[in-house]
């Protein structure tokens, strides 16, 4: 096989707008997945999931969302259908059921496969910022007879064997993993650590739709004040439905699931929480006020006629929370506790002391580039159809590379 | 007022400048951000005992405070002691307050709220039973803490509680108290 200009590595949004992008430019490039386009989303996300962004941000590469239901939330199968539209639509150069197993550097780049070497000047990393799940190093202090999950392998209620399930972590996929678990009948503990707060519509439209018109998601990477705080901030709790439903910590509680503190540490047979949950839970109702106030201006300094602003009363708190569970009591543990990528395949002198691979809004160095991580380059770098325009930008920043090279 | 101008102009005696430096020094140097802090107790008679505070690790190396500083702690005559001092358990009250009333100064000055006046008023319930042993079920402890703040600022009071919000979320002593952890206690 001949030296490639370039290699994408995975066939998500990101990895498909930036095939689509190099091949607007003529860069000569294939795209390898280690599945079918959309994998992760075939494999590694629960029955009930719609996607918590409204259609019309769900545009893949090239194909903007045409359907009649632009302020609904798409099921994950009709997000994969359009994959596969995606890639004929493309014609992207794809190499399916190919597994990286190995990068290392080498006149350019050496990419193992499973199906052989290749070799290529450029690389792109698109493999996604939630390939393996954060599990805390305590878990196997864990009794045996409690049956771990995570947001990756969890398919369904009744896929979860008897007894109470404590989740642990209420970011977008533990609220909407201990909702589904309460409306199930299940007694549902949720361990609660640092989480936002949103209404799922406000004033008469989808909270994003409000947020993306604001302008809160495009402040670039490099005028952030503190860009790994950003790169921290957990995901927007928000939920996919066809009621447009808020989903929050009240909702669950109605629904009779138990709030407890961060869990702290596991320790003869007990799982401890912290104190700080209200503290916790006061800060993301701040923060969701302060974001509300903010598009309250936006809407007045423009003489919207939208209607009146409704507010979601405080989170509501158990007088004392439990700070210890018997886990005796408990069938299930879910780890909803964030996820990371999994770039160890990647050989090269390119991470940061926490394992984190470093880069400038995408460009690690060297042609080699990173894609569709927390605030790659702004907020819309996680959504999915954000991937077009960082793609447009490091595509163009790969241009100069090779127009630079060329003219040396 | 722009923000810089603002900043500027409050005056909360926080050396917010220097603190940010050395936030962005430790993080390149990770290593120097280990620190150990230390305190020796000598038993001078009954539950009266006394604490001292001097030297330090960090920043790489042996540290001093500029004084060595004694604190002596005992019971009250209600639990027919002498004293001498507050009881261990008002150290932890009197301490998480520190903490936080620190961390309000801090992070005022750091958003450009000038304080005027700021107090704590920490409450700590605890049923006796616990130390006592009579009760194998109650705790020793607090069974609950409160902390009132009353401050007078130069802004909001939805900022005022911000900045309370943040104050707790950077505070050691409120993670000391709020999370657990090992202790170890040996016998020389």
């Amino acid at each position: 096989m001949p030296r490639l200009a370039a290699v994408i590595i995975g066939a998500g949004h990101s990895g498909l707008a930036m095939s689509r992008a190099l091949a607007g430019r003529g860069i000569d490039h294939l795209v390898l997945e280690r599945g079918q386009a959309g994998n992760s989303w075939r494999t590694e996300r629960w029955d009930s999931l719609r996607l918590l962004t409204p259609n019309w941000m769900n545009g893949l590469p090239g194909l903007p969302y045409a359907g009649g239901e632009r302020d609904a939330y798409m099921s994950v199968p009709e997000l994969v259908g359009n994959f596969e539209t995606c890639v004929a639509a493309n014609r992207t150069p794809l190499r399916t059921e190919t597994r990286v197993l190995a990068v290392t550097a080498g006149a350019g780049y050496r990419v193992q496969t499973d199906q052989g070497l290749l070799t290529c000047d450029s690389l792109f990393v698109a493999t996604g910022a939630c390939s393996l799940p954060n599990v805390p190093g305590f878990a196997d202090q864990l009794p045996a007879h409690i049956e771990q999950v995570t947001p990756i392998n969890y398919r369904r209620p009744a896929g979860i064997g008897p007894g109470a399930v404590l989740v642990v972590g209420a970011s977008a996929s533990g609220l909407q993993i201990a909702r589904e678990l309460a409306m199930a009948g299940r007694n549902v503990i949720l361990a609660v650590s640092n989480h936002l707060r949103l209404p799922r519509a406000y004033r008469g439209a989808d909270i994003l739709a409000w947020m993306c018109n604001a302008g809160v998601f495009d402040t670039p990477y490099d005028e952030v004040d503190d860009i790994e705080r950003v790169r921290r901030t957990p995901s927007l709790p928000l939920m996919g439905s066809e009621k447009r439903e808020t989903l929050d910590l009240n909702v669950l509680q109605d629904l009779g699931v138990e709030i407890v503190g961060r869990l702290a540490a596991v320790s003869e047979g007990k799982a401890l929480f912290s104190g700080s949950l209200s503290n916790l839970c006061a800060l993301a109702d701040l923060k969701m006020n302060r974001l509300l106030d903010a598009i309250d201006l936006w809407i007045d300094q423009r003489g919207l006629q939208v209607p009146d602003a409704e507010r979601l009363g405080p989170t509501r708190l158990p007088d004392d929370p439990r700070l210890s569970l018997d886990l005796n009591g408990i069938g299930t543990v879910i780890w909803a506790t964030g996820y990371r990528p999994d770039h160890g395949w990647l050989q090269l002198p390119v991470f940061d002391r926490k394992g984190r691979i470093r880069h400038e809004g995408g460009v690690v160095g060297d042609g080699l580039y990173v894609m569709g991580l927390p605030y790659l380059r702004n907020r819309h770098s996680t959504h999915i159809a954000g991937a077009t325009a960082d793609a447009e930008a490091l595509s163009g920043h790969l241009a100069e590379r090779l127009a630079n090279r060329h003219a040396a | 007022m722009n923000m810089q101008t603002k900043i500027q102009a409050v005056q909360n005696g926080v050396n917010t400048e220097a603190l940010m430096g050395a936030r962005a020094a430790l993080t390149e140097t990770p290593a120097a951000g280990q620190f150990t802090w230390r305190a020796e107790c000598d038993w001078i008679n009954g539950t009266h005992s006394r604490s001292t505070v001097q030297g330090f690790f960090g920043l790489g190396a042996e540290q001093s405070h500029t004084k060595a500083f004694t604190m002596e702690a005992d019971h009250p005559p209600q639990f027919a002691a002498a004293d001498n001092g507050a009881t261990p358990v008002e150290f932890v009250l009197s301490a998480l307050a520190s903490c936080l009333t620190a961390g309000v100064a801090a992070v005022a000055q750091h958003r450009g709220v000038q304080l005027r006046s700021v107090k704590a008023k920490v409450e700590g319930d605890m049923d006796i039973a616990g130390i006592l042993g009579i009760d194998a079920d109650v705790r020793n402890g607090f069974s609950a803490i409160r902390v009132s703040f009353d401050i007078d600022a130069d802004a909001p009071k939805e900022e005022i509680a911000a900045i309370v919000a943040q104050s707790q979320k950077r505070s050691a002593v409120f993670d000391i108290i709020t999370n657990p952890g090992n202790v170890k206690v040996s016998v020389a």
